[in-house]
C-alpha cells in the first residue's frame, strides 16, 4: 500500500526538490500579498493598524465599474501597451538578429544598446521631457522645424495624444535593448544545422526567419510578450516625471491612479480592488494572446 | 554585400538615437551648478568640470554605500539563479499532478500590481527577524522576483532539444546530475542574460532597500542617489554624475557576462564539438 | 576672537550649566530617540553639528538617531515602518500632513502632555494650527516659510528700476512692458497646484472657504474669487505669464538666471540651494499687493511623535529642545524661519532676505488645515487648469470645485 502510494506520486515527488525552495518563497512573498490584497478589497482598511474598519464586499469593486477617473486611466494604460509592444518586439528582433550574425563591431552595439536599459526611468524621463520640451528651442522641435516637417513647434505636453506620443516613444527607446537582449539569447539557443538546411532548400533570410527563428522562439516571444503586457499596466515612473497626468489628468495610467487612491487618500481597500481587477485583466489577455498564438502550455512542451 | 551595408545602417540609426539622450546627460554631468537642467540643451560640455563626480563620489558614505550595493546584487543575482532555475527546470521538464494549474497560478501572480505587496513582505521579514539585514533583503529580492524568474527561465529551458537529455537518462543519470551537467551549461546564453538582467534590477532597488534596511550605515547606492533629490531644487548635475559612476559596475557587468556567456553558441561548440 | 564674543560664549556656557543643574531631577530621562528628516544635505550638516551637540550637552543620557530620508516614496516608508513597529520615534514632516496621518490614528496627541500649554502661546497661530486635528494637537511646529517676490536685478535695471514694485498694479505696468520683447515675462506662477497658485489667487482677492475652513462653496466660487481666476486667464490670454506655469522651459529658475523673467515666487530655499549669485542678481520684496493685500501661502514642517514609540519621555523631551530659542536660531541660518515669537523677535545673524520673509509671513496663510487635503490639493490643481487650458470658464470650473471641496471638508 505504502509502495503503491509512493509509485502513485512518484512524479510529484521528484520533482519536489526542485519545485519546493522557490514555492515556498513565492508562497510567502507573493501569494501571501495578493491574498492579502483580495482580502484587503473586500473591507475599508487602516493600512497603518493593519486591521478592517469595516467588511465591505465587493462594494469596492462595484465602485470600480462606475470611476469615471479610472476609465480614463484605463484607457491610457490599453493604448500604452498596444502601442508600444510590438514595435519594441519588432525593433529588438531585427536588432539581435543583425547582431546574432557576428558582424563587425556587434559587441560594441550590444553595450551601448543596453545603455538605455540600465538608466533608472528617473532620469531618461527627465531627459526626453527636455528633450520634447515646447518651444523652438525644443530638440525635436528644432529637428522637425529645420528639415520642415512641422510648421510651428509643437507643444507636446499640452495635449493629451501628443504628450502620451512621447511617453510611447520612451518606453520603444527604452524597451528595444531588453528585447534585443532576450532574443538574442534565445537565438544563440537555436542550433545552426536548421538554418544551414534552410539554406540548402534556397531560403531567403525573411523565409529564415519566419519559418525558423520565430517558431523556435516561441517560449521566448510569448515571455517577452507577456512580460511587456505585464510591464505596460504597470507603467508609472515615466507618466509621473513627465506629464504627471498633464494635461489635467488626461496622461494619467493605471499605476499612477492607483498610487494616488492608495496614498494620496489612504483607500487601501479601493487600491485593493483595482489591484485585483488589473490582475485578472492581464491574466485574461495573457491567456488569450497564448491560445492565439496557438502555444499552450501543452504544445510548448513539443 | 548590400544586406550587410544595410545592416550598418540599421545599426548606425538606432546609434544615433540612443546615443544623443545621453549626450544630454552626459553633459549636464560635466556641468557646475545644474539647479537646472541646460536649456537649449548642450550636447557637448562647454568645459569637462569634474566637481559634480567629485561632490558625489564624497558625499557622506557615497563608496561604503556603492560596496554594499556590489555586495547585495550579487548574492542576489546568485541566489536567484540557483533558486529559479531549479524552479524553472521543473517546469519546463518534469510531468507531475497539476503541473499546469500550478503554472497559471505563477503566471497570474505576476499580473497583480503589487503596488502594496511592500507590506506584507515586510511585516513576514520583521516576524523573522530579518528587518535592518541583507539577508532579509535578499530573502525579499529573491522571493518577489520568483514567478517572473521561473516564467524567464522555463521558456529558454523548453527550447533546448530533448535529445540530448533523453540519451543521459537512458545512461541512468539522475535529474540533478542531468540539471548541472547538461541543462545548466547548455542555458549560459539564458543564464547569462538572467544574471544581467538580475543584476540590473537589484542594483537599480530603491523602495524595498529603504524599507528593509534601517540604518544608515546600511543603506544602498539608490538610496543614495535619491538623497540627492531635494523637496526644492535638485542639482541634476550631481545626480546625472553619479548615476553615471553606478552605470559603470552594471556595464561591466553586461560585458563579462555577454562575454563569458552568450557570445559563444553552445550548440555548434561545446555539446556537438 | 573678541572680547565680547569670549563674553557671550562664556554666558551660554554658564547658562547651560545653569539649566542642566536647575533640573535637579532625580532619575534623569534616558534612552534612544530615533528621528526621521528630510532635511537638505546643508540643513542635516547644521543639525547635526551644531544643534545635535548641544542636546547631548544638555541631555547626557538621550542618544539621537538622526536619519536622513529621501522625500520621494516617504509616505509609503512611514505605512510600513508603522505597521512593522519599527517607526521612527519622532519625524519631521510636511505641514500639510499631520492631520492626514492624526487621521490615521498613529501619531501621539502633544496637546495632553504637561507642557504643551506652555509652549503653545509662543508658536506663531498659523503655524501651530497645522498640527490641529479633531480637536487635539497632533504636533508641534518646527519651522515655517512663505514665499517671496524675488525680482531680476537685470530685468529691474533694463526698465530704469531698482527697486522692486509695491503693488499690483504697478508691477503689470511693468511685466506689459517687457511683453513685446521676445522671451520675456512678467510673472510666472508655478503651475496650477495651490502651492503655485494660491499667491496669486489670494493676492488678487480669491478665497478657498469661510475662516473656520468648513465650507468652499459661497467662498471658491464668490464673485471675488471667480473674478481673481478670470483676471490670471487675461494676463495668460494676454501674453505676461511665463511658460513655467505649464511646467515648460524656461522653468522658474532658468528663466531667473538667463533673464526671462521680471520676478518668481519661490521660497527662501531659492537662495540657500542656489547661493550668493543669487542674492546678489536678485531683489527681494512682498508680494505685489493687489485687491486681497499681499497675500502669501504658508509653507514648512511640523515635529510628530508616532503614538507606537517605546520612549515617549525622551522623545518629547527632543521635541521640546527643537522648540528652544537657540535651536530655532540656529536652524534659521539656512533660511527655515522660527516658528516661535521670542525665536523670530530675536533673530539675529540671518541673512538679509530673511527679514522679507518674515514680513510676508504675517499676512500669509496656510492651505486649508484639512485631512483630505491631498485629495482638496487634486481637485484645486485641475480645477485651474482646466481654466488655463481653455476647457471651462472661472465660473464653471470653480462651481463644480467648490462642491467637490465642500464633501471633502466634512
Amino acid at each position: 500500500m505504502k509502495k503503491s502510494l509512493k509509485y502513485k506520486y512518484r512524479n510529484e515527488l521528484e520533482v519536489l526538490p526542485f519545485l519546493l525552495p522557490g514555492f515556498i518563497l513565492l508562497l510567502i512573498f507573493i501569494f501571501y500579498p495578493i491574498a492579502k490584497n483580495f482580502y484587503m478589497s473586500l473591507s475599508d482598511y487602516n493600512i497603518f493598524l493593519d486591521k478592517m474598519n469595516k467588511f465591505v464586499g465587493f462594494a469596492n469593486y462595484i465602485k470600480a465599474l462606475k470611476d469615471v477617473v479610472l476609465w480614463d486611466s484605463f484607457v491610457n494604460t490599453a493604448l500604452y501597451a498596444i502601442v508600444t509592444v510590438l514595435p519594441q518586439m519588432v525593433l529588438g528582433l531585427i536588432l539581435a538578429i543583425i547582431i546574432n550574425t557576428k558582424i563587425k563591431g556587434s559587441f560594441l552595439f550590444r553595450i551601448l544598446f543596453y545603455i538605455p536599459v540600465i538608466t533608472s526611468w528617473l532620469i531618461v524621463s527627465l531627459i526626453f521631457r527636455y528633450i520634447f520640451e515646447s518651444g523652438d528651442a525644443g530638440l525635436i522641435n528644432y529637428i522637425l522645424l529645420k528639415s520642415g516637417i512641422i510648421p510651428n513647434s509643437i507643444s507636446w505636453f499640452s495635449n493629451r495624444w501628443t504628450a502620451n506620443a512621447v511617453i510611447w516613444i520612451l518606453a520603444v527607446w527604452k524597451g528595444i535593448g531588453w528585447n534585443m537582449i532576450v532574443f538574442l539569447a534565445g537565438l544563440q539557443g537555436i542550433d545552426r544545422s536548421y538554418y544551414e538546411a534552410a539554406e540548402i532548400d534556397g531560403a531567403n533570410t525573411v523565409q529564415k526567419v519566419r519559418y525558423i527563428t520565430v517558431p523556435l522562439l516561441k517560449p521566448v516571444i510569448f515571455f517577452v510578450m507577456t512580460n511587456l503586457l505585464v510591464g505596460s499596466f504597470n507603467v508609472f515612473t515615466q507618466v509621473y516625471i513627465m506629464t504627471n497626468g498633464a494635461p489635467m489628468g488626461r496622461t494619467q495610467v493605471l499605476l499612477s491612479y492607483m498610487y494616488k487612491v492608495a496614498f494620496t487618500d489612504f483607500n487601501i481597500g479601493y487600491s485593493s480592488a483595482l489591484s485585483v481587477i488589473v490582475g485578472l485583466f492581464i491574466f485574461i489577455l495573457a491567456m488569450g494572446q497564448m491560445k492565439f498564438m496557438n502555444m499552450g502550455y501543452k504544445e510548448s512542451q513539443l | 554585400m548590400i544586406k550587410k551595408t544595410l545592416m550598418y545602417i540599421v545599426l548606425i540609426l538606432f546609434s544615433i538615437t540612443t546615443i544623443i539622450p545621453f549626450m544630454y546627460m552626459v553633459a549636464t554631468a560635466f556641468t557646475p551648478d545644474s539647479y537646472i537642467i541646460p536649456y537649449p540643451p548642450i550636447l557637448i560640455p562647454a568645459a569637462f568640470y569634474l566637481g559634480n563626480f567629485i561632490a558625489a563620489l564624497s558625499s557622506n558614505n557615497f563608496l561604503k554605500y556603492f560596496m554594499n550595493s556590489v555586495y547585495v546584487s550579487s548574492i542576489s543575482t546568485l541566489v536567484a539563479i540557483i533558486v529559479s532555475s531549479m524552479s524553472a527546470y521543473a517546469f519546463a521538464r518534469f510531468e507531475f499532478r497539476f503541473k499546469e494549474k500550478l503554472f497559471k497560478l505563477y503566471l497570474f501572480s505576476l499580473m497583480i500590481p503589487g503596488l502594496l505587496n511592500i507590506v506584507p513582505q515586510f511585516l513576514f521579514i520583521n516576524t523573522i527577524g530579518l528587518v535592518d539585514s541583507y539577508f532579509g533583503l535578499i530573502l525579499l529580492y529573491v522571493g518577489a522576483g520568483i514567478a517572473y524568474n521561473t516564467f524567464f527561465l522555463r521558456g529558454f529551458f523548453q527550447s533546448i532539444p530533448r535529445e540530448i537529455e533523453e540519451s543521459a537518462i537512458i545512461d541512468g543519470a539522475s535529474r540533478f546530475t542531468i540539471f548541472t551537467r547538461i541543462i545548466m551549461p547548455l542555458s549560459k546564453p539564458a543564464l547569462g542574460t538572467f544574471a544581467i538582467f538580475a543584476f540590473t534590477g537589484f542594483w537599480d532597488e530603491f523602495s524595498s532597500a529603504l524599507t528593509i534596511i534601517k540604518s544608515v550605515g546600511k543603506r544602498t547606492l539608490p538610496i543614495a542617489i535619491q538623497l540627492f533629490r531635494q523637496q526644492h531644487g535638485t542639482d541634476w548635475g550631481l545626480i546625472f554624475a553619479a548615476t553615471l559612476i553606478a552605470l559603470v559596475p552594471i556595464i561591466i557587468f553586461f560585458i563579462v557576462f555577454q562575454k563569458r556567456f552568450i557570445k559563444g553558441d553552445f550548440l555548434s561548440g561545446s555539446v556537438k564539438g | 576672537m573678541t572680547l565680547k564674543k569670549v563674553l557671550v560664549g562664556l554666558f551660554a556656557l554658564l547658562l547651560v550649566v545653569g539649566l542642566t543643574s536647575c533640573k535637579a531631577d532625580p532619575k534623569p530621562v534616558s534612552g534612544k530617540v530615533m528621528f526621521w528628516h528630510t532635511y537638505s544635505e546643508g540643513e542635516e550638516k547644521l543639525f547635526l553639528e551644531e544643534v545635535l551637540p548641544l542636546f547631548t550637552a544638555k541631555y547626557p543620557d538621550i542618544e539621537i538617531e538622526s536619519v536622513r530620508m529621501p522625500y520621494d516614496g516617504l509616505k509609503q516608508q512611514i505605512i510600513t515602518a508603522y505597521t512593522g513597529n519599527v517607526a521612527p520615534d519622532v519625524m519631521r514632516m510636511d505641514i500639510g500632513w499631520v492631520a492626514e496621518f492624526a487621521k490615521q490614528g498613529i501619531l501621539e496627541e502633544v496637546s495632553a502632555f504637561d507642557e504643551f500649554d506652555g509652549l503653545k502661546d509662543n508658536f506663531f497661530a498659523g503655524s501651530l494650527s497645522t498640527n490641529f486635528y479633531d480637536g487635539k494637537y497632533y504636533g508641534l511646529p518646527l519651522n515655517t516659510n512663505t514665499k517671496v517676490a524675488v525680482y531680476s536685478k537685470a530685468v529691474l535695471a533694463e526698465l530704469g528700476l531698482t527697486a522692486a514694485p509695491q503693488t499690483w498694479d504697478e508691477m503689470i505696468a511693468l511685466a506689459r512692458q517687457l511683453k513685446d520683447k521676445d522671451e520675456r515675462w512678467g510673472l510666472v506662477p508655478q503651475g496650477f497646484g495651490p502651492w503655485g497658485f494660491l499667491p496669486y489667487f489670494w493676492t488678487l482677492g480669491g478665497n478657498i472657504t469661510d475662516d473656520k475652513y468648513t465650507v468652499a462653496t459661497g467662498y471658491l466660487n464668490s464673485a471675488d474669487s471667480v473674478a481673481a481666476v478670470q483676471q490670471l486667464y487675461d494676463y495668460y490670454k494676454e501674453g505676461l505669464i511665463g511658460p513655467a506655469m505649464f511646467g515648460e522651459q524656461p522653468s522658474a529658475w532658468d528663466g531667473m538666471a538667463g533673464g526671462n523673467y521680471l520676478w518668481i515666487d519661490d521660497g527662501p530655499w531659492y537662495f540657500s540651494i542656489i547661493g550668493q549669485s543669487a542674492i546678489d542678481s536678485t531683489v527681494v520684496s512682498t508680494i505685489p499687493a493687489g485687491k486681497g493685500g499681499s497675500v502669501s501661502v504658508v509653507g514648512g514642517e511640523d515635529l510628530v511623535m508616532f503614538n507606537k514609540t517605546a520612549n515617549k519621555d525622551a522623545s518629547w523631551i527632543f521635541m521640546q529642545f527643537m522648540m528652544e530659542d537657540q535651536v530655532q536660531k540656529i536652524m534659521a541660518k539656512t533660511g527655515m524661519i522660527p516658528v516661535t515669537k521670542t525665536a523670530s523677535s530675536s533673530l539675529t545673524d540671518v541673512p538679509a532676505y530673511v527679514a522679507t520673509y518674515i514680513k510676508q509671513l504675517e499676512t500669509a496663510q496656510p492651505r486649508t488645515p484639512s485631512a483630505n487635503w491631498g485629495s482638496i490639493e487634486q481637485v484645486l490643481s485641475l480645477a485651474i487648469e482646466s481654466v488655463f487650458r481653455g476647457e471651462k470658464t472661472p465660473t464653471e470650473a470653480l462651481n463644480a470645485a467648490a462642491t467637490e471641496i465642500d464633501a471633502l471638508l466634512k
